[in-house]
């Protein structure tokens, strides 16, 4: 088979499937429309996961890359079952300030920032809102977190240490409450207590805090004295001094915190310490369940645009097995024949494909105006699409392609 | 050795259709020289359909030999008889057999396509074929805009667009009224005149009066093999 009866098959098959297409609309439709689910499944998720990881990087970018975390749990899944022996930490005793103060005095620490978080009901004017999400952070935290103040200012280390009530929303919220005019220097309740609003911030999305939920930003000290916020589940933030190796900055925390604790050399920590890198690991396992979902949903919409394939080459080949027939009295080999159907079933199943990508495409547009997630289809993904859906075409269409390649040509030109 | 382009020796097919074995040919042999024009002829059940796949390599005997310009092509695989089909040998159909979609040019490029000929030299071969059956203007018309007459006259310029060693024409009047089929006759002969070996099967005596050569099939054995008077004159 040369390349150019290779060409010209492949020009007549695209004709042909269109034809076929224009002559079986329903049982096309019906298969352009399950490649089309899968391939949009993928691409729409994968735009997605591709904006959320863009947002994570760039948090652990303004966090700095050397900061990291001190936790009384552990950051990893895990398999605790409720007993001591499979999670200790339970009896681990709760992170305190004076730690915190006590890591910051370490020659290598720029930056501790104590953390907590609740959710209260919040109140302006007549609108009202239940479980609205409260992160609490003391006066440092703009250095450690990746959200932007794009209105107004954060609060000082005073106003934290004299529990003030000071908040800052993010633009979700202010879009609830106050979308006509500035936020800044209204009144709001939190769970009934009169808050000031002193700046707007655009947050980091991620896959465990939706950007475009409503939240709020108070001083640590306040959200313990009027939001119940308990101590047990504070976690810190450190930030090491630009120079300072990340690695001796673990170190000088561990042993602060090992000397505060009064910990004797034989003890294992009573708390952990995670690098970012850990956390991007958990994240990375997170969104690798993610993508085993989406593959198996894409997968379905594949299997079903497959068997549609299937359908629609068998008709094909049975309704063309004269011109089988034919085209082999005329000296068509195997190959050809096989090649023509290949392409006619690879045409199908890259219409499916091209329409699932726009509306992917679509779809991650919506996003990404509607949402801070930086959402877009990333160019494996196009790749990996187009190359699935010519798979799907090959695998599902290679039984009808063989089947009329295999046509035994005198039965083949008998066919009424 | 003779200059003969089909040598068939003691040729027999049988198929095998559940319990029962069918005898379609029991042994026949045959030469047919270069620039000859035979009629097969025979009653139905006769073998001539068989014999008309065999000669035409879309079927393979069960035993002897076959021989068609001097290789032996009874033992061939699938796609070595493809390659044999597209070289050696023009089919002209009863019902045409044109491809619905297809202009005539196209139609007749097709066993170009299949040979590897580059495109421009294909169009212009194709073409070329197409003037020799007198449709120069009609290249452009899909099967179904042409009529009975033209839609064979594009079939035999499909079958000789590639220089095949033999024409082989199944009934190729059997879909056509009498002065059609006349026409397609006149052409078979002036084929023929041009040097062209055409092998015809037919069961109408008077299709078959045309030819030079008339063999009759029967049981599927060789029952007669006669030249006519045309032959003669």
């Amino acid at each position: 088979m040369t390349l150019g009866s290779r060409l010209h098959a492949l020009v007549e098959g695209v004709a042909i499937a269109l034809d076929a297409i224009r002559a079986n609309k329903v049982r096309a439709g019906l298969t352009i429309l399950g490649i089309a689910v899968g391939v949009f499944v993928v691409t729409a998720m994968s735009a997605a996961v591709h904006g959320i990881t863009a947002g994570v990087e760039h948090s652990i970018a303004a966090a700095g890359p050397t900061t990291f975390f001190v936790t009384k749990w552990p950051i990893a899944i895990n398999n605790c079952n409720g007993s001591d022996q499979s999670c200790p930490w339970r009896r681990f005793p709760p992170l305190t300030l004076e730690e915190s103060r006590a890591i910051a005095q370490q020659p290598g620490i720029k930056t501790v920032v104590a953390h907590l978080n609740t959710s209260v009901p919040v109140k302006y004017q007549d609108q009202e809102l239940g479980g609205v999400g409260v992160d609490a952070y003391t006066a440092g935290w703009p250095e450690t977190d990746g959200s932007d103040i794009i209105m107004g200012r954060s609060f000082t280390e005073g106003e934290d240490a004299g529990g003030s009530q000071v908040v800052l929303v993010n633009e979700a919220l202010q879009q609830r409450f106050f979308r006509e005019g500035d936020a800044i220097g209204r009144e709001i309740f939190l769970d009934g207590n009169r808050f000031r609003v002193i700046g707007v911030y655009r947050p980091v999305g991620n896959l465990f805090n939706s950007a475009n939920k409503p939240g709020m930003i108070v001083p640590l000290q306040t959200a313990h004295r009027k939001l119940n916020a308990g101590w047990r589940w504070m976690d810190l933030t450190v930030r090491p001094r630009d120079a300072v190796p990340q690695a001796e900055a673990i170190d000088e925390t561990i042993s602060a915190l090992r000397g505060h604790r009064l910990l004797r050399p034989a003890e294992d920590n009573t708390f952990f310490v995670s690098t970012q890198e850990k956390v991007m690991e958990l994240y990375d396992k997170i969104v690798g369940m993610f993508f085993i979902v989406m593959i198996a949903l894409s997968a379905i919409g594949l299997m079903v645009g497959g068997v549609g394939v299937v359908a629609i080459m068998m008709i094909s080949v049975t309704e063309r097995t004269r011109e089988i027939g034919v085209r082999k009295a005329l000296g068509a080999s195997q190959g050809i024949i096989l090649w023509q159907f290949l392409v006619e079933a690879v045409t199908l199943t890259l219409i499916g494909a091209t329409i699932g990508l726009a509306i992917g495409a679509g779809l991650s547009a919506l996003i990404r105006q509607h949402t801070p997630i930086e959402a877009s289809i990333p160019p494996f993904a196009i790749i990996a699409a187009l190359a699935t859906s010519c798979i799907t075409g090959v695998l599902f269409g290679l039984f009808p392609a063989a089947r009329a390649a295999r046509l035994d040509p005198v039965e083949a030109l008998r066919y009424e | 050795m003779s200059d003969g382009i089909i040598r068939i020796r003691d040729l027999a097919r049988r198929y095998v259709m559940g319990q029962e074995t069918v005898q379609a040919l029991r042994g026949v042999s045959l030469e047919i020289r270069r620039n000859e024009y035979v009629a097969i002829m025979g009653p139905s059940g006769s073998g001539k359909s068989t014999m008309m796949n065999v000669l035409g390599c879309l079927d393979t005997p069960t035993s002897g030999e076959y021989w068609l310009n001097g290789h032996e092509v009874s033992r061939l695989s699938d796609d070595a008889l493809a390659r044999v089909r597209n070289k050696e040998i023009g089919f002209v159909f009863q019902t045409f057999n044109l491809l619905p979609r297809a202009s005539a040019l196209s139609n007749v490029e097709l066993p170009l396509v299949y040979a590897g000929m580059r495109t421009r030299e294909r169009r212009e071969r194709a073409a070329a074929a197409l003037e020799r059956v007198g449709l120069a203007n009609r290249m452009d018309h899909r099967p179904n805009e042409l009529s009975g007459g033209q839609r064979q006259r594009v079939a035999i310029a499909r079958a000789l667009v590639n220089q095949p060693s033999i024409l082989l024409a199944d009934e190729p009047t059997g879909n056509l009224d009498s002065v059609t089929s006349e026409e397609i006759m006149r052409t078979f002969a002036e084929l023929h005149g041009q040097g062209q070996t055409v092998v015809m099967v037919t069961h109408e005596p008077d299709i078959a009066a045309h030819a030079a050569r008339v063999v009759v099939l029967r049981d599927g054995r060789v029952e007669s093999d006669r030249s006519t008077e045309r032959a003669a004159a």
